[in-house]
């Protein structure tokens, strides 16, 4: 018997989440087992089987969170934007309507 | 709805039907589905070009780096170029799914065999020119991919989710770069405005000729969403008002939106210059291919030794 791992597609095209894990003696079982668990309901459009052993989890904290500021990958850290476009807006509609360069 | 399984009673002809028959009804298939050969075809052709385009995309801006104006822009910048290299891992790998191994993919982009896009093909002369890209290029761009996000291709529009929300951080990181300088000193807006007078061109050519939709295979197969001059209509709808607002001026007189028709007019690109640069033969395209193969030769010995193998002879 082996550890396999369900991942569920809800709707056409979109991500295979993880569902959850059954047991079985091999793949062709787990397949039954996984739709009988996970989609009873016709609520998984596809599901994907695979054993457990196969998974490799990656989770040093240091590599996927590594120390330090990395907000300015983050649109968030441009939210000025917004701001700085209005004073220059004003500032441009200004001079033209004196009829001179910003 | 799943793609049609492949029924061994079946011939090829009557299977693509139903296979077309399915993606016209809004249906997507997997990497894992039976695809027809056209559809494969057109797909991997579409995928290999925009992903040659991510790789050729990181070129222009990665001379600006080590001359970024402050510690801010240059962090700004080398993580937007990461993430176009980023991006060119993800849809490689999707378009190695479809059957061509990436070292050819390679090696007919560095051979000038295949395309990457003609705005990449293009010298990057100011620092103007790295606003312009980042917040102009990438907002076509943003235009033409997010359409992707409803690709028949159900594993390309999934990874076109994530690219999708790196490229608005690009947008934004260039939208500040150009309202920085078009409030900034005669100096630092002249240095705008003379970026954008250089790239409105490749800007107006980014969507490709108007091909009328029913002539477009692309859209017929659903891998694009939208025609080429609905998303220019869309850039121009969206972009030239922001422009004008902060002080630019739109270097083509011809260009102004027909409050009748609401459609925007323009003067027609020269799309024979168009396939021209498309081909190899834009004022950057020569010194970027050998930029791109340098690098790949360079980096021969570290992929021999992934593999296990002896390095190359140098
Ligand atoms: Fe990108
Ligand atoms: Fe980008």
């Amino acid at each position: 018997m082996a550890v396999f791992e369900v991942f569920s597609q809800q709707d056409p095209g979109g991500p295979y989440v993880h569902a959850g894990s059954v047991v079985a003696p091999d793949i062709t079982l787990a397949g039954q087992y996984a739709r009988n668990s996970f989609s009873r309901r016709e609520d998984a459009f596809r599901l994907w089987i695979v054993p457990r052993e196969a998974i490799h989890e990656e989770a040093d904290l240091d590599l996927l969170r590594p120390p330090g500021d990395h907000r300015y990958r983050l649109g968030r850290y441009y939210r000025a934007n917004v701001e700085k476009r209005k004073r220059l807006k004003t500032r441009v509609a200004e001079a033209a309507a004196e009829g001179r360069l910003a | 709805m799943t793609a049609p399984a492949l029924a061994p009673e079946m011939a090829v002809e009557e299977h693509t039907a139903a296979f077309r028959a399915h993606i016209e009804a809004g249906g997507q298939v997997e990497a894992t589905d039976w695809l027809p050969d056209e559809y494969r075809r057109r797909l991997l052709r579409f995928i290999e070009m925009h992903a040659n385009s991510e790789i050729m995309g990181a070129l222009p801006e990665r001379d600006w780096i080590a001359k970024a104006p402050s510690l801010k822009r240059k962090l700004g910048l080398t993580a937007k170029i990461q993430d176009e290299v980023g991006h060119a891992q993800l849809i490689y790998r999707v378009a190695e799914d479809l059957g061509k191994p990436r070292e050819q993919m390679f090696a007919d982009l560095i051979g000038g065999k295949s395309k990457f896009h003609n705005v990449f093909h293009y010298p990057t002369q100011s620092w103007g020119d790295v606003g312009a890209i980042s917040w102009l290029v990438d907002g076509a761009a943003i235009l033409s991919q997010s359409g992707l996000l409803r690709c028949s291709y159900a594993p390309y529009a999934r990874i076109m989710k994530r690219i999708c929300w790196e490229e608005a951080v690009h947008l934004k990181h260039g939208e500040d770069i150009c309202l920085t300088l078009a409030g900034g000193t005669p100096l630092q807006r002249a240095m705008l405005q003379e970026a954008i007078d250089r790239w409105w061109e490749p800007l107006m050519m980014f969507h490709g000729p108007p091909t009328p939709p029913e002539k477009d295979g692309d859209l017929a197969w659903r891998i694009k969403a939208k025609p080429n001059e609905e998303l220019r209509q869309e850039f121009l709808d969206r972009y030239v008002p922001q422009m004008r607002e902060i002080g630019l001026s739109i270097p083509d007189p011809a260009c102004r939106k027909d409050a009748e028709m609401g459609r925007w007019q323009y003067t027609e690109p020269d799309w024979a210059k168009l396939a021209q640069i498309g081909n190899g033969a834009g004022p950057a395209s020569a010194q970027r291919l050998a930029f791109r193969r340098l690098s790949y030769d360079e980096g021969a010995w570290l992929r021999a030794a992934l593999l296990g193998e002896a390095a190359p002879a140098a």
